[in-house]
Formats: C-alpha cells, sequence, structure tokens
C-alpha cells in the first residue's frame, strides 16, 4: 500500500466517522499558550506523519510562525505562534464550499470530504489563515482535521500528543470540567482575526 | 594509569566491565537465561494494527516510544506517556523516526569499495564476503605492523555500541576513541573535580537559572529543555549567548556575552555572593573544603572587572548574583552540555560547580543534583590480552601535546603542555589522536573501525580528518547511511535501524532515573544487522584463523567460542529479562509500558547524608581541588583572558539546531522543512554584513587557516556584531546524503582544530574567520 | 416552409471573413494544447498558482470570458427584449459570441478546476446554497440554455421566441454574473473584494465589455467600417456613445474605489491597491488597465461623439485589451496580501521582502489562456462565415 492509498484511506475512514459520530455532543477545541513554544517543530512533523502530508515546504496543516517584534540587537526578544485551521465555529469555507466537500461535523471539527471536493480553491482564498492546501496524494483541498481518526480512542491531536512543553491543550468547550474549560475560565485568552467573525476554536492564553 | 602496565602479568586477564551500558551475560549463567521463557522472534507482516513499546535513537535521550504500526508498515511513533523524563512528547525527529527505516538514501546491503577512496564505485556484497574481507585485512594489518593497536576503533553512544566495543576487545587494539571530546569531556571534568560527578540540573523546581550558551531549545535534553519552557512563567531564567537563539526567547534576560568570557561572569557572581555574604555558610562549612582559599582568590573578580571581560553590565551581574543567593538552593548555574567554547574551558566548568556549591544549591530540591541510576544485572566478560598490544596513541606523555594549544594559552601554567591531565581511557582526545595518527608517533595506526560515527563532519579541521582518512590502509564503517566518513571507508556494513532490532535495556542515569529498551517495532526491511550480530559474526570468523590467536593463549579462544555461543542462541529479550532479574515484575512493566522505573520522585540529599561521601579526593565538594595541583594544574579556577578576533575577522562560533542531531538527520526532507531552509545561512551582524559588503541571500565565502566555504548570508540583529555562525551539518561530501551533498556548508571545514590538554576536548569556539562576498 | 428555406436562413457564406484568418486562429488555439496536455500528464503543478494565490490568470480569463458573454447579452437584448429597433441589428451577432465566450469560459474553469467532471456530478447531488461558486456556476447554465434557445429563435426570425428567451437569458445573465462577483465581494477574508461593489462593478464592465465586443464584431463581419450597412452604422453610432458613457461611469467607480482603498490606508485593501498603484502589478494597472482600458477609449468617443466608427473600433480593441488585464489584476491584486505575516516558520508560499506574495503565470496557464482566446476568435468566424448572422 503507498503513502498515496494510505492517505486516501485515512480521508475515507474520517469521513464514515464523521457520520458515525452524527450525535456527537462534543465542541472540539485547542488552547494554546505560545509562552512555552520554542519552535522545535515536533507538532508540524507529527502532523505530517500521522496524517500522510506529503513532504514539500508549502504542503502543511499545521504551521509555527516566528512573532515580529522590535529587535535591534542587543534589545532582542523572541516568540513564537504555533497554528493551523482555527476550526471555526462560523466557517467560511463552509459557507462558500459548492459541492459540501467542506462540512462541519457533529462535534464541530471543519473536514473535507475529498470525493466531493472539485478543487475550485474557493474555500483556500475564503480562508483567512491559509490553513488549506492542495493535496497530490488526496487529490483534494487537505487541512487540519484535529486528527479526527483519534477522536473514537479519545486520543489527543497528534501536534497536542507529541508538544515537548505542552503548548496546546486540547478538549471539550462544552465540558465545563475539561481541562480546556478551565484554561479559559481561569486566563485571558485571545483568538486570531476575531474581526472576520469566525469564531475560531483555537485560543490563546494571553 | 594505563591499561599496559598490567601487560607483564599475563596471568591478569584483562577483564572488560560492562558497566552501566549493560550486555552481557556471562558463560556461567548461560542456562539460566535460556531456561527463561519469551516471545522474541522476528515479527510477521501480518494484517491489522498493534502498538509496539520501544525507545527513539535518533539523538542521545533514548525517549521510550509506542510505534503504531498498521498492515506491518509504521504508520507513527508516539511518545510514551509513562515515560516521565521526557515529559510525555516525542521531538520532531522522534516523530520522523517512522520515516527512517523508509528513508530512500539508507544503507541496504554490505558493500566494498571498487573504485578509489571516495569515488563512489561500491559493489554489494554478501556479508560473509565483507567478513572475509574485513578479517583477511584485519590480521594483515597485525601481521605487517606487529601490533593489535594499529587498528583504531571510533564510534560515539548508543545501546549498540557496547557490542562495537567487544570487537574492539576481540581485535585487542587499545586504541578507541569515542565522542566526549568533540561534546563534553571538559564539562564532565570540570564538574567532577569540584563534586566527584557531572551533575543534572533540577529545571522543574529551579527558581532562577542561568544558562552560558547551552541552546536547550534547539538542542534538546530531557527533561530539562521542557522544563525550562514550561517553567516559562514561573521561573526567572537568564541567557548568555552570543546569539539570540530559541533559548533566548525563554529568557527573562538574554546578555549577548561576549564569547570566552563567561568565566569571568561566574567569578564575579561568587565575588558578590561572598563579599556581600551571602553565600550559605552553615553549607559551606559542613559539606566543602576550601572555601577561605577561594574567598581569597575571587577577591579581584570584581562585576566592574568583569563587565570589562564580558561586556555584560556589573549591575546585571551583581543583580544576577543577588538572585541566585536569594533563590537558593532552588538556583543553577547549569551545568552545561556541548562542546567547549575556549581553552580554560575545564577551569571555567569548575568556577560553575563552584558557585552552585557556595549558595548550598547542591543536591536539594530546585539545585544541582547528582545522578542516579538503577542498576542492572551485568557479568563481564573475560576477553583476551594479546601480546602484540600498544599503549593508547594519544595516552601518557605527547611530546606535541601543546601543539594542539591555541597560541595565547601556551603560557599559561595551569595547561599541561606534553599531555592529556585526564585523558578518558575508553574515549581518548580526538584532535590529539589524529594527529598522533598523521604524524605516526608512537607508531603506525593503519586501519580503523568505525561505528556510527562520523569523524568528517565532526572533529574539526575536515581535511585533516581526510588526510587521515588516506594514510589508513583499512577502513570499515557501520552505519545506517552513507555518512561521508563510510563515503571514504573500504567497506560499509549496513546496520539496522533501531526500529528494526533489540536493543538491552539501558538506565538513564538522571535526577530520577528510569530503565528503557528497544525491540523490533517491524522485521529489517533490508539485508542489515545490529551491531551486535556483527561483533558476534565477526568474532567466530577471527576464531576459524588461527593467525589471529598467535599472540593469544588457549584459554582466550575459548572464552572467545563462550562469547560467541552467549549471543548467537541467547535471543536479546532473555538478556534484557536478566539484567532486570534484580526487580520483580520490573521486565514485565518494561514490556507493557515501555520503560521500568522504581519512582518518578527525586531523591534528594543522598550525598547531604551523614557519612556519605563525595569521589572526589576529600569526600567533599572541593572548591579547591586536591588533585590539581597533584597534577600540576590550578587548585582554583584561573581566569584567561581569551584572545580576540583581529581586525576584519569574526569569531566563528558552533551550534546547533532542534531538528539536526549532530551530522546526522540532515537528509531528512521534513526536517529539513522543519528547520525552514534547504541550505544553511550565515548568521551576521547588518553593521558587520555592511562592512563586508554583505547582503542578505548573498553568497559569502568563509574562511579560516583550516579551510574555506561558500555559505548563503543572512543578515540578522540575532548575533554579535563580532561573531559569526552557521548551522553544523552542511555542505556534505557522501553523494548518498542527497538532500545536503555540496549544500551549505561545512563548519567541520573550517573550524581550526584547538583542543584544551587537561580533558582533552576540542576547543569549537577558537577559530577567527575572514569573510568576503563569493 | 420547406426545410430548405430554412437551412438557407441559417446558413449563408460571408467572404469577408478569408480562410488565412481561419487558419490563423486555429493554430493559436492549437498553442493551447500545449499547456492542455502539460496539466493532464503533470497535474495542476505545471500552473503558477500557490498555496498563497490559489487562483491565476486561468480564473481571471474565465472571467473575462463570461463577463463578455454577460455583456454581449445584456447590450443585445436592448433590441430583441426591450424593443429598442435600432439595436436589433445587433442580435445574432452578439448572441453567438455571448456562447462562444462562455463556452471557451468554461472550457478554461475546466482546465483550472482539479475535477471538473466531479463538479457536474456533485453540483447537482450534493448543492450548497450558500456557495456564490455554486449559484453562478449554476445561474451561467441556465443563462447558456437560455441564451442558446435565444439565438435558435433569432436564427428562426421567431420574435416572441426571442423575447422570452431573451428576456430568461437577460435575468439568468444579470443573476449569474452578479453572483461571480459575489464569488469575490462575500469574501470577508479578502478585503480588497468583500462588499457589494464587485458584484455591481462587474454588470458595468459587463456593459463595456459588450459594447465593445459588438463594436469589433461588426467590423469583423463587414471588413471595415466604411461597408457597414446603414442600420449597422446606426446602431454602433449609438452603441459607441454607450460605450463612452458605461466607460465613463467606470472611471468614476475606479476612482472611488481607488480612494477608498487609500485614503487612511484601510488593512489589506490599502497594500492590494498600492500593489496595482505602485507595485507588482502596476504596469498592468496604469498601462493596460488605466490607459489602454479606460482613459484613451474613453477620450477618442468622448472627441468623436462616438461617430467616427473607425475610431470607435480603435477604442473598443483598446477597451478590450485593457479589461483582459482589469479582470486579472481584480483576481491577482484580491490575494497579494498573503493571510498570515510571511515570518519565519509560517511558510507563505511566494512571499516577497514587502510582505506580499506574488504570482507569475506559467508557461502552461500562458498557453491555455492564448488557445483559447485564439479558439473562441476561431469559433466567432467559423460562425461569421458560415451562418447567416446578418438580417
Amino acid at each position: 500500500m503507498s503513502e498515496n492509498s494510505r492517505a486516501l484511506k485515512l480521508a475515507e475512514d474520517n469521513q464514515k466517522l464523521a457520520n458515525k459520530r452524527k450525535k456527537a455532543k462534543e465542541k472540539w477545541g485547542i488552547v494554546l499558550d505560545t509562552s512555552k513554544c520554542i519552535d522545535c517543530k515536533a507538532c508540524t512533523v507529527a502532523c505530517k506523519m500521522e496524517n500522510y502530508v506529503p513532504v514539500g515546504f508549502y504542503n502543511y496543516r499545521i504551521w509555527v510562525a516566528e512573532d515580529t517584534h522590535y529587535a535591534k540587537y542587543p534589545v532582542i526578544s523572541r516568540s513564537f505562534q504555533p497554528s493551523q485551521c482555527q476550526q471555526c465555529e462560523n466557517p467560511p469555507c463552509v459557507h462558500v464550499c459548492p459541492t459540501h466537500a467542506s462540512y462541519k461535523t457533529a462535534d464541530g471539527v471543519v473536514m473535507v470530504d475529498s470525493k466531493k471536493c472539485i478543487l475550485c480553491k474557493y474555500c483556500m482564498t475564503a480562508c483567512p489563515y491559509d490553513a488549506r492546501y492542495e493535496s497530490h496524494t488526496t487529490e483534494a483541498i487537505d487541512k487540519c482535521t484535529f486528527c479526527y481518526q483519534r477522536r473514537e480512542e479519545g486520543k489527543d491531536p497528534a501536534c497536542v500528543e507529541t508538544c515537548p512543553p505542552k503548548v496546546r491543550v486540547f478538549g471539550d468547550l462544552n465540558d465545563p470540567n475539561s481541562e480546556v474549560s478551565r484554561l479559559l475560565a481561569y486566563n485571558e485568552y485571545t483568538v486570531l482575526k476575531p474581526e472576520k467573525g469566525t469564531k475560531p476554536k483555537l485560543k490563546y492564553i494571553k | 594509569m594505563f591499561l599496559l602496565k598490567t601487560k607483564l602479568n599475563r596471568r591478569k586477564f584483562l577483564a572488560y566491565s560492562g558497566g552501566t551500558l549493560a550486555a552481557g551475560a556471562m558463560a556461567t549463567k548461560f542456562s539460566t537465561i535460556k531456561a527463561i521463557a519469551s516471545e522474541h522472534g522476528k515479527q510477521s507482516k501480518e494484517p491489522g494494527t498493534k502498538t509496539v513499546p520501544s525507545a527513539c535513537a535518533i539523538c542521545v535521550n533514548k525517549c521510550s516510544l509506542f510505534a503504531d504500526v498498521k498492515d506491518g508498515v509504521i504508520h507513527k511513533l508516539n511518545p510514551n506517556h509513562n515515560f516521565f523524563k521526557s515529559r510525555s512528547m516525542l521531538c520532531a525527529r522522534g516523530n520522523v523516526g517512522a520515516k527512517v527505516p523508509y528513508a530512500p538514501d539508507r544503507l541496504k546491503k554490505p558493500l566494498i569499495r571498487t573504485g578509489k577512496r571516495g569515488e563512489g564505485k561500491w559493489k554489494e556484497v554478501s556479508w560473509d564476503e565483507a567478513y572475509d574481507y574485513i578479517v583477511e585485512n584485519v590480521i594483515k594489518l597485525i601481521d605487517k605492523y606487529d601490533n593489535r593497536s594499529s587498528i583504531a576503533f571510533a564510534s560515539t553512544e548508543g545501546l549498540q555500541e557496547e557490542f562495537f566495543r567487544h570487537l574492539t576487545s576481540v581485535v585487542g587494539s587499545t586504541n578507541s576513541v569515542r565522542h566526549p571530546t568533540l561534546c563534553l569531556a571538559s564539562n564532565i571534568q570540570g564538574y567532577s573535580s569540584v563534586y566527584g560527578t557531572l551533575p543534572d540540573a533540577d529545571i522543574a523546581n529551579a527558581k532562577f537559572v542561568v544558562m552560558a550558551g547551552s541552546n536547550r531549545a534547539e538542542a534538546f535534553i530531557t527533561p530539562d529543555t521542557i522544563d525550562l519552557a514550561k517553567n516559562r512563567k514561573e521561573q526567572t531564567f537568564v541567557y548568555l549567548d552570543p546569539r539570540a537563539t530559541k533559548s533566548a526567547a525563554l529568557a527573562d534576560k538574554w546578555f549577548p556575552i561576549k564569547p570566552g568570557t563567561d568565566m569571568a561572569v561566574v567569578l564575579a557572581m561568587i565575588n558578590v555572593i561572598i563579599s556581600e555574604g551571602l553565600y550559605d555558610k552553615e553549607f559551606v562549612d559542613k559539606y566543602t573544603h576550601g572555601f577561605d582559599q577561594l574567598r581569597e582568590h575571587v577577591k579581584k573578580n570584581t562585576p566592574e572587572w568583569a563587565e570589562k571581560e564580558s561586556e555584560i553590565p556589573a549591575d546585571e551581574i551583581r543583580w544576577m548574583a543577588r538572585k541566585f543567593a536569594e533563590n537558593a538552593p532552588a538556583s543553577v548555574w547549569y551545568p552545561g552540555r556541548r562542546s567547549s567554547f575556549t581553552a580554560n574551558d575545564v577551569y571555567y566548568r569548575r568556577s560553575c560547580a563552584i558557585l552552585n556549591a557556595i549558595v548550598g544549591a547542591w543536591d536539594r530540591k530546585g539545585g544541582l543534583i547528582p545522578k542516579s541510576g538503577i542498576s542492572l544485572k551485568s557479568h563481564e566478560f573475560i576477553f583476551p590480552l594479546y601480546d602484540r598490544v600498544k599503549n593508547r596513541i594519544d595516552g601518557g606523555k605527547v611530546n606535541f601535546a601543546a601543539d594542539v594549544l591555541p597560541e595565547y594559552i601556551k603560557s599559561n601554567k595551569g595547561m599541561p603542555k606534553d599531555e592529556v591531565a585526564f585523558l578518558s581511557e575508553a574515549d581518548g582526545s580526538w584532535v590529539l589522536f589524529r594527529d598522533a595518527i598523521l604524524k605516526q608517533k608512537p607508531y603506525p595506526v593503519k586501519g580503523m573501525f568505525i561505528y556510527k560515527q562520523n569523524p568528517v563532519e565532526s572533529v574539526p579541521n575536515r581535511a585533516k580528518t581526510l588526510e587521515m582518512l588516506k594514510s589508513m590502509e583499512f577502513i570499515c564503517t557501520i552505519d545506517i547511511q552513507m555518512s561521508d566518513t563510510a563515503w571514504y571507508s573500504d567497506v560499509v556494513l549496513p546496520e539496522s535501524t533501531y526500529l528494526e532490532r533489540w536493543d538491552p535495556a539501558h538506565s538513564l542515569s538522571g535526577v530520577a532515573p528510569v530503565v528503557i529498551f528497544r525491540q523490533p517495532v517491524i522485521e529489517p526491511l533490508f539485508d542489515t544487522k545490529s551491531m551486535k550480530d556483527i561483533t558476534v559474526d565477526l568474532t567466530e570468523k577471527f576464531l576459524q584463523k588461527d593467525a589471529f590467536w598467535v599472540d593469544a593463549w588457549e584459554e582466550d579462544k575459548a572464552y572467545m567460542e563462550d562469547y560467541v555461543k552467549t549471543f548467537k542462541g541467547v535471543p536479546m529479550s532473555h538478556i534484557i529479562e536478566h539484567q532486570l532479574s534484580d526487580y520483580p515484575g520490573a521486565y514485565k512493566m518494561l514490556k507493557e509500558k515501555g520503560c521500568f522505573y522504581k519512582t518518578d520522585k527525586i531523591p534528594y540529599g543522598k550525598t547531604l547524608k551523614e557519612g556519605a561521601r563525595l569521589k572526589t579526593k576529600t569526600g567533599k565538594i572541593e572548591l579547591a581541588s586536591v588533585r590539581y595541583p597533584e597534577a600540576g594544574l590550578y587548585a582554583l579556577p584561573v581566569y584567561q583572558k581569551p584572545s580576540q578576533p583581529p581586525e576584519g575577522k569574526y569569531r566563528f562560533v558552533v551550534g546547533r539546531h532542534a531538528q539536526f542531531t549532530q551530522a546526522n538527520t540532515q537528509n531528512v526532507p521534513y526536517l529539513l522543512e522543519a528547520y525552514g531552509h534547504y541550505e544553511n545561512m550565515l548568521w551576521i551582524h547588518p553593521k558587520s554584513a555592511l562592512k563586508q559588503g554583505l547582503n542578505d541571500g548573498d553568497y559569502a565565502i568563509v574562511k579560516s587557516s583550516a579551510g574555506e566555504q561558500k555559505v548563503k548570508v543572512h543578515v540578522t540583529e540575532y548575533t554579535r556584531p563580532d561573531t559569526v555562525f552557521y548551522l553544523h551539518g552542511f555542505g556534505r561530501l557522501s553523494k548518498w546524503l542527497t538532500n545536503v551533498y555540496k549544500v551549505g556548508a561545512s563548519d567541520a571545514e573550517i573550524l581550526e582544530d584547538y583542543a584544551e590538554t587537561i580533558s582533552g576536548n576540542a576547543l569549537l569556539h577558537e577559530t577567527f574567520v575572514e569573510i568576503k562576498k563569493a | 416552409m420547406s426545410t430548405n428555406t430554412t437551412t438557407m436562413d441559417f446558413f449563408a457564406k460571408n467572404d469577408k471573413i478569408s480562410n488565412i484568418w481561419l487558419i490563423l486562429t486555429l493554430l493559436i488555439s492549437l498553442f493551447g494544447v500545449y499547456g492542455v496536455f502539460n496539466v493532464l500528464i503533470n497535474g495542476h503543478d505545471v500552473y503558477g498558482v500557490t498555496r498563497t494565490v490559489p487562483w491565476g490568470i486561468l480564473i481571471s480569463t474565465y472571467v473575462f470570458f463570461v463577463v463578455s458573454s454577460t455583456g454581449l447579452c445584456l447590450i443585445s437584448s436592448m433590441g430583441h427584449v426591450f424593443g429598442i429597433e435600432k439595436y436589433e441589428v445587433i442580435g445574432k451577432r452578439a448572441v453567438i459570441l455571448a456562447i462562444l465566450t462562455l463556452l471557451c469560459g468554461f472550457g478554461v474553469i475546466a482546465m483550472e478546476l482539479g475535477h471538473p467532471f466531479r463538479m457536474a456530478i456533485y453540483n447537482i447531488i450534493s448543492p450548497n446554497f450558500e456557495s456564490a461558486i455554486w449559484w453562478m456556476g449554476t445561474l451561467y447554465g441556465v443563462y447558456l440554455v437560455f441564451i442558446i434557445i435565444e439565438f435558435y429563435f433569432l436564427m428562426k426570425h421567431n420574435h416572441k421566441g426571442a423575447f422570452y428567451a431573451g428576456l430568461g437569458g437577460f435575468i439568468a445573465g444579470i443573476s449569474a454574473h452578479s453572483n461571480l462577483g459575489a464569488v469575490f465581494g462575500l469574501l470577508e477574508a479578502r478585503p480588497f473584494w468583500h462588499g457589494p461593489y464587485l458584484p455591481i462593478y462587474f454588470i458595468l464592465s459587463a456593459l463595456i465589455s459588450g459594447t465593445a465586443l459588438i463594436i469589433i464584431i461588426f467590423n469583423i463581419s463587414y471588413g471595415r467600417p466604411s461597408n457597414l450597412p446603414e442600420k449597422a452604422k446606426n446602431a454602433l453610432t449609438g452603441l459607441s456613445k454607450l460605450f463612452g458613457l458605461f466607460l465613463g461611469i467606470i472611471i468614476f467607480f475606479d476612482i472611488w474605489k481607488i480612494i477608498t482603498s487609500v485614503y487612511g490606508a484601510p488593512p489589506e485593501k490599502y497594500e492590494s491597491v498600492m500593489a496595482l498603484l505602485t507595485g507588482q502589478l502596476s504596469f498592468n494597472f496604469w498601462f493596460f488597465e488605466v490607459m489602454l482600458g479606460m482613459l484613451i477609449p474613453f477620450f477618442i468617443i468622448l472627441f468623436t461623439k462616438g461617430r467616427n466608427l473607425t475610431a470607435s473600433l480603435i477604442a473598443a480593441i483598446s477597451a478590450v485589451i485593457g479589461i483582459f488585464y482589469m479582470r486579472y489584476d481584480l483576481v491577482i491584486a484580491g490575494q497579494l496580501f498573503p493571510m498570515r505575516e510571511p515570518a519565519p516558520g509560517a511558510h507563505v508560499q511566494s512571499a516577497l521582502q514587502n510582505g506580499m506574495v506574488t504570482y507569475s503565470p506559467s508557461f502552461s496557464e500562458i498557453s491555455i489562456v492564448i488557445g483559447a482566446l485564439g479558439f473562441c476568435v476561431f469559433l466567432y468566424l467559423l460562425a461569421e462565415k458560415y451562418l447567416n448572422l446578418s438580417e
């Protein structure tokens, strides 16, 4: 079985799983404390491994970007911002998709049904986060799925699980006792591009 | 002090101890081991999904992992959440391990060179052919030079390295050379001279941490790197480095210290702590030796003096000193772990150890903690002691030792000129070792076995290393990929990757020790073998050649037959089970949870208990060393002003990036992507770039007395104007490293090959370079 | 009526169209075969589009084609739908070209889509009524049916039928085309496009394309302006005046679009507009879009009052060239401000030092575009040569 067919199978399995979980009550989200991030890229590589994202500089679902700071030697500070699909509650990519290939699962994960994708790339222009790319393996638009294949086992997404300082915390935003809910309750946080009205489910602790 | 002093007494067998890297089982234990049932055997390519615990081998940390295998193919390597040492993580490199067995560039068959050295013409041969070739050449060399030490053995750490060292002993050479003198030899020496050991730091609980040069955020050490990041908000972290690395991102304060002057800052901090009475008097009285001498010694080392040396403001040094004392014992001057910067490195490390000691931040929560381990059952093999053996080539008095010192330190009385004062018997000193081979002093070394190491890229002055290889009559390299060293070898043996083989259990010593092991996650994909199998096979071959045993005793041969029998007959799982047999349930835990430990709590204060002794001469923390003056060295750390780059030149510093393990993983495309560039780049400050007429993205020639390299220019504010840097491991010579062959620049090519003569460590920040537009 | 006369009505040979032109345009369209084959063999990698600029010259060419089609339909409807007798003469030619440009547009978009056949299926079995592309695609489909029927009735001189089909085409065309504007205008992520401006602007620019193309094709049919029959001359003089008016309006639109995008430097809009004014698209913008597309034709019409048909023809050609670039600039400029800052590690594709991204069409893309344009002209000449497009 080639890497390509494994990628396709994963995409198909995830569609089946989304169907199976039609009554899921959770609302998955990730809370990030970027002050801990050291830009080690464990998350980006783990993502590529877990999801058969092909080699290529611009084939990626998640990324870690360096923040821009005032930097004039010797006054320098550095910080990093890991990110990915914001899994918007109001996802522009889903609105614009002509064939419902981009859709939101019952538990709020934005996914792409690769069989329905016509590769018009409208979702790519609609996404304010540049979170999507054209995949050669699935011949469709590909993006972060919160590692949907791991939902049944209850495992964290690969990026969350592998992170050395645990910058990302994954959990159910609907569950008041979840760690994510607690983090949001006790910390100030922000989202990326709030002005776009996308209501991201990735929350950044200030 | 050298093993050959025992040679006259042939009745004393050279006993080889497995030590902490225990891997053996004594002959008498055969029956016991064999009786223990286990499920060892090749794994079939069965369909379906399985999860297999093992351990990573991409860097030194050996993090425990769980491999997800789907239909016989590794799908993903996941962190082991039971393995507290990694804090439940697997880094980028660890993750990419899933692709290592499938890498197109890996070695798949034994190879024998057919063209000229380095020409890249090979023929694939069977293992038998390769072995015969090796055995023939080894015997030829030993006979020709009448000296088993005419064959050198170079290796680097790993769970199979033990077997390579067995091979060294089977062949009977004294010339083994290992990585520490390209790494932390000076660090071990410096700290050991104070505490009798190199401790770890309790970063998880430390409140004030100063780190100088160790770029933890880009050179992972578990658990320190992760604890530093996790404690980002709770801990005060001061970072000293000429570059604003990613570790600087974690720092509350970053000081671009003038390279080579770290010791001035440490001494000034000691000065402040003592003169302001901030030291832990009770601790100093009870546990240390030589405080009064120290008090006198540092009187002249005021913060104002240190400011002139280091360019760190005196007030900031005072602040650091006061904070350091205030937070003690939860204060740490991070005990490094990197190559020596400058020639005075051992003394510098001593000063760091002393700083921690005077505030009592030793073996207490948040301070320096002596490592502990879990002792595994091991047995000693008895290896033959041959007649035709000579002393280490770099051991004892070496009349050209002073040649490896940088000019400015040659007049320093605390620096040995005719030997390496504390040379490690097993490790040697790479720089000196290579010089000795090239000079053929005191005798010729004309054969070489290299395991897992890549001296062409890892030893400073690449041209010299190539010259050394050229002078060899026989070179055999064992690796998983065609390293540059393998490229210049005569025989290349492909090792199975860490995901395709068994490795013995190993105790990872540290603040809280834990045992890991490896088992095959998949069957070997190609015609490869583990180092264990290679050693056993070769030993078997040697046994068939009488010519090999002419200088050995009959019983030596019998012991070797037993050795072969042990490893041929006993599966590794049995050996592991035996290793752990002191701990009921341990083997089961290892197989199920992927690691074994007794507790994840840190045992503080073992060395502070009544009657406890440190492994120093006085048994105490030696602020003033007792052994050093005996060896003609300074008892207390004396600051040596480093030389500065002359006008128009820059100091070249080395460094790490989180994607690359030494020169090993640069060829992995996923990691190059994560690194963000396909080639390495010269960091240069805008002012210096302007001076040299360079723009971002230009190519420049970087030139030292050792060599020159062409490299892309990266103009950045993140470096001192007098310092330049580019990343290790690019600009490679092996064409089978397809992604980095002649891409970017090699630092080994331009680094000048200096070493210090206390521990024998290479000096990686003593090179000044010219830079001009290409 | 016998079949014979119907055939006679349908077909008529126009000797003004020389075979040389047919062969030449066919050769040009063959050039596009290179790009088509290249993409079929090597996949979409042969395109210059990137992760950051996913829509390239094929999309803008598609827009150019469908803008032309809609414009032709709208202008022609003045005659047989709204009953302005003067313009009835333009009906057949305008509608056949509307059909051909639309088909060529569809051809180009099919090359751009990764899965055109999947689209045909899932557009029907899994429609998303929220999607502007779905509406645009569907309405253009309906529109195509209407204008084909319209053309059939026109050829059959069935005025009533042509009226109803024309009305249907008019409504479908306006809806489809404003939806095309909405494809861009609904994207909140792209401030340069977002808002009600584009749907309106698209209709306006369609009118310009329509008038300009009609002026051009009448001259093609009759060889030169002096050959035009009186009726056609009248119609074209009227159209020239409208052409000038539309140009005036679009200049007015553009001025305010630019002022509102520059004044106070509204984020992202400003950067996109500056890419047009002074940045990577500035030559396209000033030379093609402003000079050829707007100012030259506008002043020609203004000074000749639309009475000099040779001048009008030059103005029209100039405008059509300019409009091609207008579409390109519009599609590209909206994507030049990246959605994420091109910081280290962000892996923002084709980022420039100035924080913007860039796009240049690949050879394959250009070949498809040239091929499609050539093929469209070829088809029209063929129609002109063998169909009875005069009254």
